[in-house]
């Protein structure tokens, strides 16, 4: 079976103002794997997302996304695409109910697919049996795990071919950063592709199917589990330190 | 009696203050954002809108939708001016005060539309009638129910259609709003046309109460709807309504104890004792609460 890529990027460059934050990244994406973007802090990661998720604008480079080029388009285009960002510190929305959090996720389908929404709203408390309990209860109320699987379901809510996302894991006890980790496993082993962007290395290990690596902007590896445990100077970097 | 009288004389007037304060109620609530040029853009409206009337001299019928037409378009122009380029969250200062530079832009522009003193307005001419002793002027019983009308409109557009959840996604955060997808420019800018309406809505009734305009109208709407928000509580929609009628009865009965002249002094008396004990106000506490528990989670 000859496997698709999903997502292309190409030399990408960002910055903030003055400020270089990607100077040059090159990767891709298989449809159906699972990607992770490791990396120590201010490496680039988070940047790498805004600017694939249409948040910030890059200065050069290209982006492919399933077959087309959405270099600098903007974010509710690419959501309508199938692009949706879990983003970092799960930033859902505190004052509206749990199902009204999954109702917003499902924006760009609202007015044309109402019934399919309701359906799929059942879809996902059968899928997170904690969100059905928590239905009528205020998002901000919740613990910072069911946050994150809240922030989970309503990025799945825009129906997404790639789902990016960045830190699931932080701020989070172990045990429920198991958790998440196998939520998102299984997000994947159902076809959805996913790019995983992780401080936590050892767990991203665990799930991932080929990595990236970035340094200071730059990405310094890329390849299969394999690869990047035979690599020793990035286990020592990288892994060697970290907990959990 | 005489105190019966003078309550709802006060209720009555109060939801004038109502309307104006559902509008600014409205903005605050999705922009978390203050527009003090909200009555100056109200009397904008109505002020190119009488002028149209004088040109054309059209009949009551087409005049109200006029004067809604042209309070939210330069509602609009406020906020494509002071809101939209400073939309991150180190513009909510400046925001504030662009919005007070273009409040004196459209004083000025509104008297050089109106140039005298006092303008007459057309009044809608609904009799007072008795009921067992007390007096109800009918424009203003008209002037409560509308402001019910409309502030059960919009509780139950913002509470329960879906519209109303992305409305209060992007009030709760319109970064990750739009990661949903969601273009929060077109939704701030839909926000302040309805609040141009309400308060064009507000204005037509105000002004045909009183069958004349004057170039401090637009002050008094900032004013009065600004003090009512505060009492009955910042962004809260119901607030917005109660505090408009809880100002108008406060200053009724202690303009009558203390004589017409106190009316204003009374105004700012109220809210600067609310700022000191309850200074989310009557509704808007709750907010504060559920701020500070979302920030110690994250």
């Amino acid at each position: 079976m000859v496997e698709k890529t999903i997502l292309e990027v190409e030399g990408l460059e960002t910055s903030y103002d003055m400020i270089k934050a990607l100077k040059g990244v090159s990767l891709s994406a298989l449809s159906g794997k699972l990607t992770c973007i490791l990396g120590p802090n201010g490496a680039g990661k988070s940047t790498l997302l805004f600017t694939l998720a249409g948040i910030l604008d890059s200065d050069r480079g290209k982006v492919v996304f399933d077959g087309e080029d959405i270099t600098n388009q903007k974010t509710s285009n690419l959501v309508e695409k199938g692009l949706a960002l879990v983003p970092e510190n799960r930033l859902i929305f505190p004052h509206l109910t749990v199902q009204e959090n999954l109702l917003a996720g499902a924006y760009t389908r609202l007015a044309k697919e109402r019934q399919k929404v309701e359906e799929d709203i059942l879809a996902m408390y059968a899928r997170f049996p904690v969100l059905k309990e928590r239905s009528g209860q205020l998002g901000g109320t919740m613990s910072g795990g069911e946050q994150q699987m809240l922030a989970v379901a309503r990025a799945l809510m825009s129906k997404p071919k790639l789902l990016l996302m960045d830190e699931p894991s932080v701020g989070l006890a172990p045990m429920i950063v198991s958790e998440i980790f196998s939520i998102i496993k299984q997000l994947n082993e159902e076809g959805i592709s996913i790019v995983l962007v992780e401080q936590n290395a050892s767990k991203a290990l665990e799930i991932g199917d080929y990595f990236y690596l970035l340094d200071q902007g730059k990405q310094i590896f890329g390849g299969s589990r394999e690869a990047i445990l035979k690599e020793n100077i990035i286990k020592k970097a990288y892994l060697g330190e970290s907990t959990g | 009696m005489e105190y019966i009288q003078i309550s709802i004389d006060g209720i009555l007037y109060g939801s004038s203050y109502s309307l104006i304060a559902l509008g600014f109620s409205l903005v605050f609530g999705v922009m978390r954002r203050i527009n003090l040029a909200y009555g100056s853009s109200l009397l904008l409206g109505v002020a190119i809108a009488l002028w149209v009337e004088n040109k054309l001299n059209i009949s009551i019928i087409f005049f109200i939708p006029i004067v809604l037409f042209f309070c939210s378009l330069s509602n609009l122009y406020v906020e494509r001016f002071c809101f939209a380029p400073h939309n991150t969250k180190a513009g909510v200062v400046v925001s504030m005060i662009s919005s007070f530079a273009i409040w004196m832009q459209l004083d000025e522009i509104s008297s050089q539309l109106l140039p005298d003193r006092t303008h007459s307005f057309p009044s809608l001419e609904i009799s007072t009638f008795e009921f067992g002793g007390l007096f109800f002027r009918g424009d203003q019983i008209l002037n409560i129910v509308i402001a019910f009308i409309i502030a059960a409109i919009l509780f139950l557009a913002v509470y329960k259609t879906k519209y109303g959840i992305v409305l209060r996604a992007v009030s709760n955060s319109a970064d990750t709003a739009k990661l949903m997808g969601c273009n929060t420019n077109l939704v701030n800018s839909l926000t302040f046309i309805v609040a141009g309406v309400i308060g064009g809505i507000a204005a037509f009734l105000v002004l045909s109460t009183e069958s004349q305009v004057t170039p401090l109208f637009g002050f008094w709407c900032t004013l009065k709807g600004l003090v009512a928000m505060m009492i009955g509580g910042l962004g809260s929609l119901t607030g917005a309504f109660w505090g408009g009628l809880l100002l108008g009865l406060l200053e009724a009965h202690l303009s009558y104890q203390f004589g017409p002249i106190s009316r204003e002094i009374t105004t700012f008396s109220i809210l600067l004792i609310f700022l000191i004990i309850r200074p989310g106000g009557l509704m808007g506490v709750n907010i504060y609460k559920d701020l500070k528990s979302r920030d110690e989670r994250i």
